[in-house]
This record gives C-alpha cells, sequence and structure tokens, in this order.
C-alpha cells in the first residue's frame, strides 16, 4: 500500500541457520508489469519452485490469484541463504494479504511456517520446534503450523500453536471468523529403565566404571574381544544417564526434528539420546555437513546424551580427527563459504575397540593369533589427542560359564542411577552449571584435593611412567570417585582408584 | 691426504679402550655393504686362521688390509654418528670384546666388530634367557622370577631384547644388582622394538642400570629378519647358561639353544603347558637332552658357583606379603603364580569392595609388588613357601582360587 499503485504486505516467518532461527520478513508487491510472479532473496532450489505450489494451491482452494499484476515477493533479510519449503504457507499469505483477502494487521503476530501441497493442504516440515521456539523469541504471538507438526511446535511455552488443514482455514483464522484447532503440546515421557545393570554378571570393575562414567561424564573406551559385552555395558551406561531436564530434552528433540529425525507428533522424550552410528560412518556423518546448510551429524543427534563408537580402530583416522574438536568444545561448528552453522554436542562417548587386530588378546577362551609388533602399531592407533579425551579405559573380559549360570550378583539399575545423581548434584553445587568434574580447570580440581592424594598421584605418575595427561585425567576421575563416596575432598585412595581405570602398557611386559 | 690420521682422529673417541682405532676403520670398511657380510668375513678369517694361525687381531689383519681410500668419508661419517649415539666399539680379540664371545673365533662364530651403548657384563656368571616374543602369561612371569633370581645373586642376564620373554627378562634383572645386556637385532640408532628403544623405555632403564645394549650391525641396518636370527649366537656367546622359556615350533631360541650346544654351553628348557602352541621349542629341547628348569636353583646351579639358598628366595628388599594388598587379594594372586590373574577375577574371587580393590591395585604396582601384562596382574616376586604356607592355613581354599586355574581357562574348571 504505496505510492504509484504498489501494494504491500508483509508476513512473517523463520529461517533456520543450522539450530540458530533467524526472522525472515516475507514482503510482497503488487503493482503494474508483466504479469507473474518473482521471488528474491536468495532461495533454494526447493523454495524456488515453491511459487507453483502457492500459486495452484491459491487456485484451487477457490481463492483469488493476482493474475495480471507483476508479483514481487522478497524474502528479507535478502543475503540470508533460504531454503526448504516452510515458506510455502508465509508466502502464501503475503499473497493473500496484498491482494487483501486477509487483514494485514493481524501478520505481526500470527507468524506461520508449512509447505502447502498443490491441493492447498498444509504439510509438516523438518524443524518446526527450532521454527517454533525461534518465532516466540522474535515476538510472534501465535503460530500457524500444520496439523501434524501442531504437538511439536507446541512444546514452545508462551506460543498460541495454531494447526490448520489448508489455505481456506488460514484464511478464516486470519479474518477472526475461527480459532483454528489450539494445539495441545505433545506428551512428555519419562524414561524407562529398559538395559538393566542388574543383566550384567560379575564384572565389578565394569559396573564400578560405567557409575563413574555417568556420574562425571568421562568419556571411556571399552576394550575387549568381540563379543565380550561392551555394546552390551555401553547401553547400561546409557540407562544410567539420568533423565533430561525439559529444556535440554526441547534442545535434543530440535536438533532431531532439524535431522527429520523425530515425527512431529511424537512425545517429547526426557530419555538422553543414544547414537550407534556405524564404524563406516562419513564424516559428515558424523560431524555434521551437507550441501546448502549442512545437517547435524550424529555427535549432535547424540547431544545430552551418549554416543556410542563402535571398531574405533578400525575407523579412519579422519573420522578421529574430525572427532577431538567438538568433543572439547562441546559444539561442532560447521563453516560453509556462506555461513558458519552451530550445532551443540554435549555427548558422553563410550569407544569400543578389540584390544588387538584379531581381537583375542587377553582372551582367557582364545589364543591371540596377532604378532606382538602388529599389537603395537595397532594400539599406537589409540594414542595421541583422541586417547587423552577418554578419561576412563577399561578391559572387558568375556564372562565364563560359571558366571553366566549363576544368579544375578550385582545392583539395578535404579540403586546406582540413585548415586549417580547425588554425585552430579555435589559436583553441580561445587562447579556451578556451567562446568563438571569433566572439563573443570585442573587448578580448580586440585584445590579440591588433599595434599596427600597430590602426593600419591605424583608418586605414582613417577612409578608408573605416566604422562603428565594421565595426572590431570585421573585427577578428574578421583573428582569423580569423591563425589560418588560422598567426600568434599579427593582422598589418596580416590586417585589410586583413578589410576586403575588405564589399559595396560604392553610396553614393559613383566 | 691423510686417511690414516683422519680415521684415527674421527675413530680414537668411538673405539672402547685398548682398541686400535686403525684396526676397527679397517674392518668397518671391510664390512661396509655393498661389498661384504660378515659372515663371509668369519669364513675368509677362518681360511686364513687354518693356514697361517696367529691371534684374532693378525688374522683380521691378513683379512681386511687396509681401508680403501674412497671410504674415508663414509667411515669418519659413521664413528660420528656412533658417537652421537654414546656408542663404544670393538673388534674381535680386542681387550674390551667380551673374552666369552671371542673364544674360539674364527672357528666359533662371532661378531668380527661390535658396537655397545652402556657397560659391556663383566667377566662374572651370565644367563642367557631367552624365548618368544608371542609370550603367555606364564612365560613371561617365570621369565622374570627366573631373572630376577639371577639378578639378585649377582649373575648377569643377557638376552634379544624383543617383546615377551626377553622383556620380561631384561626388566626383572634390572630389579637386582646383576646388569642386563641387550643384543639388537639392528644397528644403534634405529628405534626397535619402539615400545623399548623409545626415550625413557626399556633400553634405556637398562643402560642407566649399568647393562649394555650390543650390535654387531651398523648404524642404519634394520632389523630384519636375517640380523634378528644372526643376534641369537651372540645372546648364546655372551651367556655361560641358556635357557628357554616359552616358544614356537621355529622359534629363534632354538637357533640360540643350538648356539649354546656347539659352544658347549649347558641348555636349560622350561616345561610348559603341554597343550600350548608357545611349549614346543622348550618341549623339544627337553626331549632332545636340555635341562629341565624348574626354578631360578636349577638355572644358577648350571652357571656353577653361584650363591644358592638366599638369594633363590625373593630379594629381601620389598616387603614380600604386603605393598598395601588386603589378604584375599594375595591369596588369589599367590595361588595363581606366576600365572596372572585378570582383574575381573581379581575383583571376584577376592570379594574386596570394587573400588577399595582397584586402589590397593595401584598402590602395589607403584611400589612394584604387582606387574601388569595384557593378560591380567601377577606378583612380581616368587611367593615363598612360608607365604604360600601362611595363605593356606589362613584362608579358606576357595578363596584362594586353588581349585580352579584363576587364568580362567574355562575347560579347566569342569
Amino acid at each position: 500500500m504505496s505510492a504509484e499503485g504498489q501494494v504491500l504486505a508483509v508476513s512473517h516467518s523463520i529461517a533456520m541457520v543450522g539450530l540458530e532461527p533467524c526472522a525472515v520478513r516475507v514482503e510482497c508487491s503488487l503493482g503494474p508489469g508483466l504479469p507473474g510472479l518473482r521471488l528474491v532473496g536468495l532461495p533454494d532450489l526447493a523454495l524456488r519452485e515453491s511459487v507453483e505450489r502457492v500459486r495452484t494451491a491459491v487456485k484451487q482452494q477457490g481463492l483469488h490469484w493476482p493474475g495480471g499484476q507483476r508479483t514481487v515477493v522478497n524474502l528479507a533479510p535478502a543475503d540470508l541463504p533460504k531454503s526448504g519449503s516452510g515458506f510455502d504457507l508465509p508466502i502464501a499469505v503475503a499473497v493473500l494479504a496484498a491482494t487483501g483477502q486477509v487483514p494485514h494487521e493481524v501478520l505481526d503476530r500470527v507468524w506461520s511456517v508449512g509447505e502447502l501441497g498443490l491441493d492447498g493442504q498444509l504439510r509438516a516440515v523438518p524443524g518446526v520446534l527450532p521454527v517454533a521456539a525461534g518465532a516466540r523469541h522474535a515476538g510472534a504471538g501465535s503460530l500457524l503450523v500444520a496439523p501434524s507438526a501442531a504437538p511439536e511446535a507446541a512444546l514452545v511455552d508462551g506460543l498460541t500453536v495454531v494447526a490448520v488443514r489448508d489455505l481456506r482455514e488460514v484464511v478464516e483464522v486470519l479474518r477472526g471468523r475461527s480459532c483454528g484447532t489450539p494445539a495441545r503440546p505433545a506428551p512428555v515421557v519419562v524414561p524407562q529403565v529398559g538395559h538393566d545393570l542388574a543383566d550384567v554378571r560379575g564384572q565389578p570393575v565394569a559396573r564400578r566404571a560405567l557409575e563413574i562414567a555417568a556420574a562425571g561424564r568421562h568419556h571411556l573406551l571399552l576394550a575387549g574381544p568381540p563379543g565380550c559385552g561392551k555394546t552390551m555395558l555401553a547401553r547400561r551406561l546409557h540407562g544410567l544417564l539420568p533423565p533430561l531436564q525439559v529444556g535440554a530434552a526441547l534442545e535434543v528433540a530440535a536438533i532431531h526434528s532439524l535431522a527429520a529425525q523425530r515425527r512431529p507428533d511424537e512425545a517429547l522424550s526426557l530419555v538422553p539420546p543414544l547414537r550407534e552410528p556405524h564404524h563406516t560412518v562419513s564424516v559428515a556423518g558424523l560431524v555434521g555437513g551437507g550441501s546448502g546448510i549442512p545437517r547435524p551429524g550424529e555427535l549432535s543427534l547424540a547431544h545430552h546424551g551418549l554416543l556410542l563408537l563402535d571398531e574405533l580402530l578400525e575407523t579412519p583416522r579422519v573420522i578421529l580427527d574430525a572427532l577431538r574438536q567438538p568433543l572439547e568444545r562441546g559444539e561442532v561448528v560447521l563453516t560453509r563459504a556462506r555461513q558458519q552453522v552451530r550445532y551443540p554436542c554435549e555427548v558422553l562417548l563410550v569407544a569400543a575397540t578389540n584390544p588387538c587386530p584379531c581381537g583375542y588378546l587377553g582372551s582367557p577362551t582364545r589364543a591371540c593369533r596377532c604378532r606382538p609388533d602388529r599389537i603395537e602399531r595397532y594400539r599406537s592407533r589409540l594414542s595421541g589427542p583422541l586417547l587423552d579425551r577418554l578419561d576412563l579405559h577399561l578391559e572387558v573380559s568375556p564372562i565364563d560359564r560359571e558366571q553366566l549360570l549363576g544368579p544375578p550378583d550385582g545392583e539395578p539399575t535404579a540403586t546406582v542411577a540413585g548415586r549417580v545423581v547425588a554425585a552430579r548434584a555435589a559436583a553441580a553445587e561445587r562447579w556451578g552449571e556451567d562446568a563438571g568434574n569433566r572439563d573443570v580447570e585442573v587448578a580448580r580440581l586440585r584445590a579440591t584435593a588433599k595434599p596427600g592424594a597430590l602426593r600419591t598421584l605424583a608418586q605414582a605418575v613417577e612409578g608408573l611412567a605416566l604422562s603428565a595427561r594421565a595426572f590431570d585425567r585421573a585427577l578428574r576421575v578421583a573428582r569423580t570417585i569423591a563425589d560418588l563416596g560422598g567426600r568434599s575432598a579427593i582422598d589418596p585412595a580416590d586417585v589410586e582408584e583413578a589410576l586403575a581405570y588405564r589399559l595396560a602398557d604392553l610396553a614393559v611386559a613383566p | 691426504m691423510n686417511l690414516a690420521a683422519a680415521l684415527a682422529r674421527a675413530f680414537g673417541p668411538v673405539v672402547a679402550d685398548g682398541s686400535d682405532p686403525r684396526a676397527v676403520a679397517g674392518v668397518l670398511a671391510w664390512l661396509l655393504p655393498p661389498r661384504r657380510t660378515p659372515v663371509a668375513l668369519r669364513r675368509r678369517a677362518a681360511q686364513v686362521a687354518e693356514r697361517d694361525g696367529g691371534r684374532p687381531a693378525e688374522v683380521l689383519a691378513a683379512v681386511v688390509g687396509a681401508p680403501d681410500p674412497a671410504l674415508g668419508d663414509t667411515l669418519v661419517d659413521l664413528a660420528h654418528r656412533w658417537r652421537t649415539l654414546g656408542v663404544r666399539v670393538a673388534v674381535v680379540g680386542d681387550p674390551a670384546y667380551p673374552a666369552r664371545l671371542a673364544a674360539g673365533w674364527p672357528l666359533l662364530d662371532a661378531p668380527a666388530l661390535l658396537a655397545w651403548r652402556g657397560t659391556l657384563p663383566a667377566a662374572r656368571p651370565t644367563v642367557a634367557v631367552v624365548g618368544a616374543r608371542r609370550a603367555t602369561g606364564y612365560g613371561t612371569g617365570i621369565a622374570a622370577w627366573l631373572a630376577e633370581a639371577a639378578s639378585g645373586a649377582g649373575v648377569s642376564v643377557v638376552s634379544g631384547g624383543a617383546l615377551g620373554v626377553d622383556a620380561a627378562a631384561h626388566a626383572a634383572a634390572l630389579e637386582g644388582p646383576g646388569a642386563t645386556t641387550v643384543v639388537l637385532g639392528c644397528g644403534h640408532g634405529i628405534v626397535y622394538p619402539r615400545p623399548h628403544a623409545r626415550a625413557g623405555g626399556l633400553f634405556d632403564r637398562i643402560v642407566e642400570h649399568g647393562g649394555a645394549l650390543v650390535s654387531e650391525l651398523l648404524p642404519w641396518q634394520p632389523p630384519i629378519p636375517a640380523h634378528v636370527r644372526a643376534r641369537n649366537r651372540v645372546v648364546a656367546g655372551l651367556a655361560d647358561a641358556v635357557v628357554v622359556v616359552e616358544g614356537g615350533e621355529r622359534s629363534g631360541s632354538l637357533l640360540t639353544a643350538g648356539v649354546a650346544v656347539e659352544r658347549g654351553l649347558p641348555v636349560l628348557a622350561v616345561p610348559g603347558d603341554v597343550r600350548a602352541p608357545g611349549s614346543s621349542a622348550p618341549h623339544r629341547l627337553l626331549s632332545e637332552g636340555a635341562a629341565p628348569c624348574t626354578g631360578p636353583a636349577d638355572l644358577l646351579a648350571a652357571v656353577g658357583g653361584a650363591p644358592t639358598g638366599d638369594a633363590l628366595a625373593p630379594a629381601g628388599q620389598v616387603p614380600v606379603d604386603d605393598g598395601g594388598l588386603p589378604p584375599e587379594v594375595r591369596a588369589v594372586l599367590v595361588a595363581a603364580w606366576p600365572r596372572p590373574v585378570p582383574l575381573e577375577l581379581l575383583a571376584r574371587r577376592s570379594r574386596q569392595p570394587t573400588g577399595l580393590l582397584l586402589a590397593a591395585v595401584t598402590r602395589a604396582r607403584v611400589c612394584g609388588v604387582l606387574a601388569e601384562g595384557p593378560d591380567g596382574l601377577r606378583l612380581r616376586r616368587a611367593p615363598t613357601p612360608e607365604v604360600r604356607a601362611r595363605l593356606d592355613s589362613t584362608t579358606p581354599g576357595e578363596n584362594a582360587g586353588r581349585h580352579g586355574d584363576p587364568s580362567g581357562m574355562p575347560e579347566e574348571r569342569g
């Protein structure tokens, strides 16, 4: 509605740059000129095709399409690359407003997202949860979405989510003649213990290591022959992780939604995610990537949960290297020519490996057929920066018949999980929210150790010829052991126990 | 150009006391690839010795002659390499060259030139403890037991420096006053086997402890199979007795034993598990007349005149029955000795709270009571009969794991 017969209407939506929502103004101008619709503002291919979908949908629904005029739709900010079919609905709304079929005024408050079918039906697009959160943050009062996406969008507090079936219903809602179907948020699922620790026979050391890993979020390395239960143990560790806070669960759901890894009507799960990518996963599959706006990878999909990497030593070096920085920072940064995308990846990593190329080194049931120098070379791949991030190393041996037939002999998950929660609470109280035993500065860590403990540690590092990094690592683990025992200061015995979670050094045989 | 003076200047600091730099340079020039091999050198020397007789130095001089002037720079460079590595060199017949090894040369095979780092063993009794790289916990345990007792009795231990049995023997020998000698299968300066040869590794500790790393090869020569096999004759040549702990059918330790027989040295073999492939070498030796070695006493008796009695008991300087280990844990380890016990099994058998057990294990490892390998944990020292007797009377048999094999072989349990 401006000079020279031009009509301008604006609707609002959200473009996602990774997990970051970005408010987008969809401007539509009608005016004299060659008839047709031109879409500007860095649309990608799927978005450019949106023009045809929108035109057909509007006509199919019996609404007026401005056929005789030149129509320009601009997506602002114009330099932000936009992708996907979620802009179908805001474009249609802008056109309908420009042609006077819906009022302009409400569009500041009522935002929209969704894909249109040629018949004018609305369809859900992946990632509606972060879009809804972004809309609320950018000042939207309500959000129009497809019915199937409504439960997910409604998980966002402080935003009225309206489920609309088709374009005609959109017009009714915007004219105030109908209020659509108010969406009810998806239900919240509280985790049930699936894999119980009580199923683990014998293996007291492994149980203890799992408890420590869960309590301190220490990355864990499991080494053992095939079939000794490494995956079984990793799943038990998953069961030990405390349920997510709703905020964290929303973050997880947002990432999964973006990667199209959850159905929009799925319940919000407080179960920490468990991801088990195969060792042939690509770098892009693991850390995220892809053309256009990079999508989250397995690392981010395991955010706030557990990432299990089996066959660590069969995994190509590039993949291991790609893991390092994200593990340290807790986020993946994917830099492309036009943009930089960040995805969080606060994961607990469990890496499993065979102890040697044939897998049977140290196995009581089968002889290892590897030459010692090959074992040495195999293991040397483990060394270096990635291994330094794995605080706990555990050798898993297969259990024997005697144990297999015996009665369950250990505590169930519920008991252990209780201690894990208490230990995490103690650590949170000491460090504050933004640090844990795994990543707090060493100086602060040292301050909580008894002098005797530091002396013991120094002696042990000297006596067992360990590296300086092993010193820090043992101190972190010792801190968690003390937390589990309810001790405010680290005892020498805590340090000594922490030092036991290391792989046997092959270098010195006796 | 005065080649002789240049060589004398370069080799002066490298050769051992009492060796002639020119003689060393001459032998070296002869040995330089691509000319001739140590085998060819010995064969020529044997011919010369048979024809003309004479002391080794004279024989050597007759064979090698004067160095080719064209090789001058290479020789000087070699001397520098050795010098930077802290290596000493001598040729057979020199006062610093081990007399045992030189005996019988050139009819008996020995390297014409020997390069070593550290201190060569003095003229005291020496045993060679040899065996497979792919050793079991039993093999490394026995090797460590024998070597430590020998070292405690002042007997030197020589071996091949490989992973497995050799390394167990070397490392255990460091616990006592006796020195230990490694015979390398490659030249000095090559990091092989990597875990031992890297800075601060087993080899460095051996040199610090008064032992030696010995090689007949030039600094760049790699551990190809021929070099590694040839090293076995030096191991036997430096010893007064050879004991084979574990080895497969084609084990290099059979070569060592063969050389020992040729030199008239006693050969012992440690009986092993008849089902284990690693027992075939010692069992074959036993069937061919080697003496069974059932403990340090047999070994020390074979080198003759070595002290027995007290020296055979685990050395007294490290407490035998604590290191902070709870008695239940100790009982399991004693019953299994010298086999290692996997950590999980130890935790289960000893019925200790896991945290306490792990702390105790670390403490015991730090003070040297326990050793850790890929197969599990093992007491470093042999438990004395008194310790065994005491444990038998105080702990229930089941706890001590005597009725089952604590190494966890399931088929042995039924």
